[in-house]
């Protein structure tokens, strides 16, 4: 029976310590967004509230929770704020099968850093991944308005069709994995001495696509595209229902996503890894929290690599973006499954 | 004693959704309450211990099944929605005997399938080697002809749609000219 208390407080514990930096990094990744995007473009970004603009996420929050709450007229308020809840839940679920680190043990007792290492979490990622898709097509129509509508139905098309991308791109590592767990894909990484991204780059590259559109990033972004839809299917949220969309989108599922990439291409928490040879590690000095803060600047690298896309391309037509997800994307992570499966086997 | 609790739960929550879907005359509302119940069906799943089936009914079902629905619905304009009555009275008072006959059909299906479960059959093989492992190997063994007859009437429904989808090869005349 204490085992069981242990266990249910070792969770909760686990739950806690993801919420907060979930959903506390994903506010401060606003300031690193403003930041790099100023940065690109030759400005100085936030300077005003704090050293270098540090307080700006705080008081853009307090000032989008004390805007006025606007409603449509004859909008469904029900599925209006049904649309916030089915945006945060899933997205903030995923972080369940996100591993953080190796195992260790705590007073004898040994802790998974990773919530719930369930046997099938990948496609768990992929299945609570796209349940956002919900969020946004309710937001459109309960909205009842016509920006919103076609902004909603224009994420919905593009959540389709990379949903399948995304799948069958994934398939490539999970093969040279074995399984279909976080945690063990990390582990097979580290027993192999290879990051599936050396002999996988066609499915990473795949990966990199879908993972922009379904996070709605530039060049991806036509959702929202400010200069025919104002922001899409946002445009009747006010304050900080408003601020929840892009929280969501831009920042926690780009995080989640980012870090199942590191989980699942660049080796998770393992160090600079030199192909079928070993693995190098000069932040050797850090002992045990070294593998965290490889996994922290793995996936913050992810991170401002989109950031960096963001703020330099501009974005393509709605039609060329499904072209690519089902004439290039789909057959090349096609065309990638086939050649795994005829090679994997001969080498391992 | 947990588990049991919690399958309590999830079947509730899948039989309210489902008097749910077939209660409300809202479209959107009905899609809302038809995602809710296959989420709970995914849960019995996983409580259940059959991870990689509640895995497929979530991603499969939850997402890309009744996404489709979703899309079709948002096009639905806001008055019609909320109007409350139906067009196909007659039609829905014929088509009853051949629904009876479905939902025969169905009961009899499943005791069938009670009598012929393998039961604990499996439990060994999932302990060994894991539970996608089992369904595979069984799935790309034992039944492999019904898979593959499976998979050719997918194959049969995607053809279809791509020749209805498919661009005229010659345009229509142009008037404007």
């Amino acid at each position: 029976m204490e085992s069981v208390w242990i266990d249910l407080l070792v969770v909760f514990l686990k739950i806690i310590v993801i919420l907060a930096v979930a959903l506390g990094v994903g506010a401060y990744l606003t300031w690193v967004e403003r930041k790099v995007a100023a940065h690109i473009q030759r400005r100085p970004g936030p300077m005003v509230v704090g050293w270098h603009g540090l307080l700006q996420p705080i008081a853009d929050g307090l000032k989008l929770i004390t805007k006025e709450d606007l409603f449509p007229r004859y909008g469904n308020r029900f599925l209006y704020n049904l649309a916030l809840v089915l945006a945060l839940v899933p997205a903030t679920l995923v972080f369940a099968v996100v591993p953080f680190g190796p195992e260790f043990e705590v007073f004898g007792y040994k802790v998974k850093p990773i919530l719930t290492d369930v046997n099938v979490g990948i496609l768990l990622v992929f299945g609570l991944g796209s349940l956002a898709v919900y969020a946004i097509a309710l937001a459109g129509w309960a909205s009842n308005s016509k920006y919103p509508l076609i902004g909603s139905m224009r994420k919905a098309g593009v959540i389709i069709s990379y949903e399948v991308a995304i799948t069958f791109a994934v398939m490539g590592p999970l093969i040279l994995a074995g399984t279909l767990s976080t945690y063990e894909i990390v582990q097979s990484q580290i027993e192999q001495k290879l990051w599936y991204v050396w002999v996988q780059p066609i499915a990473f590259v795949v990966y990199m696509f879908s993972l922009l559109a379904e996070t709605g990033r530039i060049p991806f972004d036509i959702q929202e595209a400010e200069a025919e839809l104002v922001t899409g299917f946002t445009v009747e949220y006010g304050g900080m229902k408003f601020g929840i969309f892009p929280l969501v989108e831009w920042y926690i599922e780009v995080l989640t996503l980012s870090a199942i990439g590191v989980v699942l291409f660049l080796g998770g928490w393992s160090p600079i890894n030199i192909p079928f040879v070993g693995f190098v590690d000069p932040l050797f000095f850090l002992g045990p929290l070294s593998p965290y803060v490889w996994f922290l600047l793995k996936v913050t690298a992810l991170f401002l690599f989109i950031l960096w896309l963001h703020w330099t391309l501009p974005r393509y037509r709605i039609d060329q973006i499904t072209e690519i997800a089902w004439k290039v994307m789909l057959p090349l992570a096609l065309f990638n499954i086939v050649i795994t499966s005829i090679i994997a086997p001969l080498i391992w | 004693m947990v588990r049991f609790l919690i399958f309590l739960l999830f079947s509730a929550w899948a039989i309210v959704s489902a008097v749910g879907v077939v209660t409300f005359s809202n479209p959107i509302y009905v899609i809302i309450w038809l995602l809710s119940c296959l989420i709970a069906v995914a849960g019995i799943f996983f409580t259940a211990g059959a991870e990689l089936v509640g895995a497929l009914q979530l991603l499969i079902y939850a997402v890309a099944i009744a996404v489709f629905y979703v899309f079709v619905l948002t096009a639905v304009p806001w008055e019609k929605a909320v109007k409350k009555d139906s067009h196909y009275r007659t039609e829905g008072v014929l088509s009853l005997p051949l629904v009876l006959l479905l939902y025969l059909e169905m009961v009899v299906v499943f005791l069938l399938g009670v009598v012929a479960s393998p039961e604990g059959k499996f439990r060994e093989a999932i302990a060994k080697i894991g539970n996608a492992e089992v369904v595979g190997s069984v799935l790309f063994t034992k039944y492999f002809f019904a898979f593959e007859v499976v998979s050719v009437v997918l194959l049969v429904g995607m053809i279809g749609a791509v020749l209805i989808g498919r661009k005229e090869s010659q345009t229509y005349e142009d008037d404007t000219a």
